[in-house]
């Protein structure tokens, strides 16, 4: 945002970039609210979290597992965005709207969830629906990283071309944090 | 009809500055030339900014409640003003 023009709501931001005009505590209230739902209908239908943007159907297991994968692929996107932030910034940041706002962004994972409770999986190479369940898996993953990339620039006020590298660049280093932290806090579940 | 005080140039698109002053009561005239104060060189919305922003006693969460957005999109306003700011002066 290059002026002071107050942004007014529309269904685009309201899909895309809540978060000019929700974040902090109460996005992360909303945030935590959903994670915690989508862990429940994610044991159901089998869908895995197990990363900071990724999304595997098919395997069961414990709740707990379900549920400490959402909570890690959401503090290693916190912990890298917030460092980044701190480092990059010229604002003030708040630990706060970057935890609030990444939390919020996982509300998409609500209907991926749901999307494990399709007839579809476990999906075969040679299934003529493979093309379309791809598509419909995308389409929450798409939304997730688009949100997540607005509630990264909102909360940091980085900006731009330097944004979007960043953004990236963190993404990878978040995704590689929580395989690690995966690979150590699963088996204690 | 409020006349918007016109703060760069229609041609160049410079900043412009004053020439003359004029007592409405004397009709005595000062001429010269004079820099247009740092905020008047900032748009009407952002000038209203700032006139919200010494309201709230400078809150950034009572702004944000105002105007019906989240706290660090008020804070990033703010930071867009400082740096039109600094950059007029």
């Amino acid at each position: 945002m290059s002026s002071t023009a107050t942004p007014k709501p529309s269904l685009y931001r309201s899909l895309f970039n809540p978060f000019l005009h929700i974040a902090g505590g109460t996005a992360l209230l909303v945030g935590w609210t959903a994670m915690l739902l989508a862990s429940i209908v994610s044991y159901f239908s089998k869908a895995h979290f197990d990363g900071a943007i990724d999304i595997h159907f098919g395997a069961g297991g414990k709740y707990g597992i379900f549920l400490m994968e959402q909570f890690i692929a959401w503090t290693s996107v916190t912990a890298v965005f917030y460092i980044i932030g701190i480092a990059f910034s010229k604002s003030k940041i708040r630990l706060i709207d970057v935890a609030g706002t990444l939390a919020m962004a996982r509300l998409t994972t609500l209907p991926a969830a749901l999307i494990g409770f399709l007839p579809v999986y476990p999906v075969k190479l040679d299934d003529p629906m493979l093309a379309l369940t791809i598509i419909i898996t995308l389409i929450p993953g798409i939304w997730m990283i688009a949100l997540m990339y607005n509630s990264f620039v909102v909360s940091t006020n980085i900006r731009g071309a330097k944004a979007i590298a960043w953004f990236i660049a963190g993404l990878l280093t978040a995704e590689l944090l929580s395989k690690v932290l995966l690979q150590y806090l699963i088996p204690l579940v | 009809m409020i006349k918007k005080l016109p703060f760069t140039c229609p041609s160049c698109s410079g900043l412009l500055q004053v020439n003359s002053l004029g007592c409405e009561r004397c009709e005595t005239a000062v001429s010269g030339k004079f820099d247009l104060p740092p905020l008047a060189k900032l748009s009407s919305e952002d000038q209203q900014f700032a006139i919200d922003f010494i309201r709230s006693s400078g809150s950034l969460k009572e702004m944000a409640q105002k105007l019906g957005l989240s706290y660090p999109t008020v804070r990033n306003m703010l930071d867009d003003l400082i740096q039109k700011i600094n950059k007029n002066e």
